[in-house]
């Protein structure tokens, strides 16, 4: 109904909207010179080599990547058996297990990170690290539990009656025909759960503590103190590994099935 | 379907107890903080924080940003996607993808690019300049309309989606059955196009107005302290005053706004559907 030359007008714009902003910043993190500028003076890669040498992005990286694997994976250990629960046992106040379970996308990040860290990690003296886990994991737990859910619901229940009648018990049965067919969920199930932790920031905000900064906290206190384009590359260094990690996971699972 | 309840709890409970302590308690806490002030329960924590100016100004900009994002990112959303919906399968499949994509890169980031676009030595001040529009730069950041551009930046591709799949749910007959039975665009779109993806809709701006209000990075980096909304006022009342109170009344107050927003549009969703 659109004519081919607006359409092509209207998705040109929407995609210089949305992506031209990509290009700009990978631009600003080759520059050669000393604030950040676009466009850049000059090319060097002097402000990719130093994302490397800070020392603080290192740490950071590295609790961002702790947090993103672990909670995930706590998540899904949780998330699992409780969205089998929910999918094929009646039980009571299902609908009241599954809002508890998925409530914490409803509530505003900060909202949760404060209420944990006044109620729960000052009175029982949580330590930092495993207050940022805990967090991290009950905010994946919703993500987690739908994607799961929908593999469920879309596999017949009546194979896995087959495999009890035939003699497996529910646990084998479970591992050797309900996983299998689920496997693509749970996967893509991690890498949102993955994706989501690891740019998680206002959870994180009030947890974070001296010393203790996930990787988008700790840019965000960087950007404030210095002009310098080291941020900017690090953000194309960021956008470049998810758009890897969502390439593979499209090409391997069909992930855009999933979520 | 199996029967064995004792069985299914035992799966369900552990996520269900985890969440309980981890989130639901903590975050009733915190909000009952707000009505259950010097030992009773009143109002009191309310009164005082809507009699401060700062407040309600802040409270006024937040609903405000959330409305006109939404109310942008429904039209600029409608607009692309009938202009995808008319792609061929290839093409819509790799469009998708590049609309999605952004989502899943770090907000941080995202937002950050607007720092580069819309500074004092940005691209935009730079053109501005060149063309002789303005002689000294523009302040573009720390104003509503940075923060407005990141926020539909941000959101967009969410309304999008949703109304991708709404049009695609749509009969494709419909348009070319109204065109010739004489309606003008705008009456096939209020009249039909509207009515039957309004689902979509409702969907997708519930997304965007919810994550417009209660974002955290883009008023912290494009409005810093001169564009607060809400969410950047409560960290800001925590960490300079402890002021646990106000905090939780904000709390509150950005629950309330979610929670109703999905109500309305609903409403009005269905309202629209009956005339």
């Amino acid at each position: 109904m659109t004519s081919s030359l607006t359409r092509s007008v209207v998705l040109a714009l929407l995609l210089l909207f949305l992506v031209g902003p990509f290009i700009v910043i990978i631009a600003a993190s080759f520059s050669g010179g000393d604030t950040l500028a676009f466009p850049p003076q000059g090319f060097s890669l002097q402000w990719v080599v130093k994302v490397f040498m800070v020392q603080s992005f290192r740490s950071s990286f590295a609790l961002s990547m702790f947090l993103a694997v672990f909670a995930t994976f706590a998540a899904l250990v949780l998330g699992i058996p409780a969205s089998y629960a929910l999918a094929r046992y009646r039980i009571p106040f299902g609908e009241t297990v599954r809002t508890v379970v998925s409530s914490p996308i409803i509530v505003p990040g900060i909202i949760v990170g404060l209420a944990l860290l006044r109620y729960l990690v000052v009175p029982f003296r949580i330590d930092v690290i495993l207050a940022l886990f805990l967090a991290h994991t009950a905010l994946v737990l919703p993500y987690a539990v739908r994607v799961v859910s929908a593999s469920l619901d879309n596999l017949r229940s009546d194979i896995e009656e087959a495999a009890v009648l035939l003699g497996s018990s529910r646990l084998g049965a479970f591992f050797r025909v309900v996983m299998p067919n689920i496997r693509g969920g749970i996967l893509a199930a991690f890498i949102l759960g993955f994706v989501t932790s690891f740019n998680q920031v206002p959870v994180s905000l009030f947890l974070s503590g001296p010393g203790v900064q996930t990787l988008p906290i700790d840019m965000l206190g960087y950007m404030e103190r210095t002009y310098d384009p080291s941020v900017a590359a690090l953000s194309s260094l960021l956008a470049f590994m998810s758009i890897g990690i969502v390439f593979l996971a499209e090409r391997f699972i069909g992930f855009s099935r999933y979520v | 379907m199996f029967q064995n309840r004792a069985e299914g709890l035992a799966l369900a409970l552990p996520a269900a107890i985890f969440a309980a302590i981890v989130f639901v308690l903590p975050v009733i806490i915190l909000l009952s903080g707000g009505l259950h002030v010097g030992g009773h329960w009143s109002g009191e924590a309310y009164i005082r924080f809507f009699g401060g100016s700062l407040n309600r100004l802040v409270l006024w900009r937040t609903l405000e940003l959330g409305v006109l994002v939404t109310l942008v990112a429904a039209v600029v959303g409608y607009a692309s996607a009938f202009a995808i919906v008319g792609l061929s399968a290839s093409a819509k499949g790799r469009m998708i993808g590049l609309v999605v994509l952004p989502l899943m890169i770090s907000p941080v980031a995202r937002t950050y690019a607007w720092f580069v676009i819309l500074g004092r030595t940005g691209m935009v001040n730079k053109a501005l300049i060149l063309v002789g529009l303005t002689d000294r730069p523009v302040r573009f950041l720390f104003t509503e309309t940075a923060v407005f551009i990141g926020l539909l930046q941000l959101f967009l591709p969410l309304m999008v989606i949703s109304l991708v799949s709404a049009l695609e749910n749509m009969p494709r007959d419909v348009v070319p059955a109204a065109r010739v039975l004489g309606a003008n665009w705008l009456q096939i779109f209020f009249k039909v196009v509207l009515p039957l993806t309004r689902e979509g809709l409702v969907i997708g701006g519930t997304l965007v107005f919810t994550g417009a209000v209660t974002a955290y990075i883009t008023p912290a980096i494009l409005g810093g302290s001169k564009v607060l909304t809400l969410v950047t006022l409560l960290y800001q009342r925590v960490t300079i005053a402890n002021d646990l109170v106000s905090a939780s009344v904000i709390a509150l107050l950005l629950i309330v706004m979610s929670f109703g927003a999905n109500l309305l549009l609903k409403r009005l969703a269905t309202a629209r559907n009956r005339t």
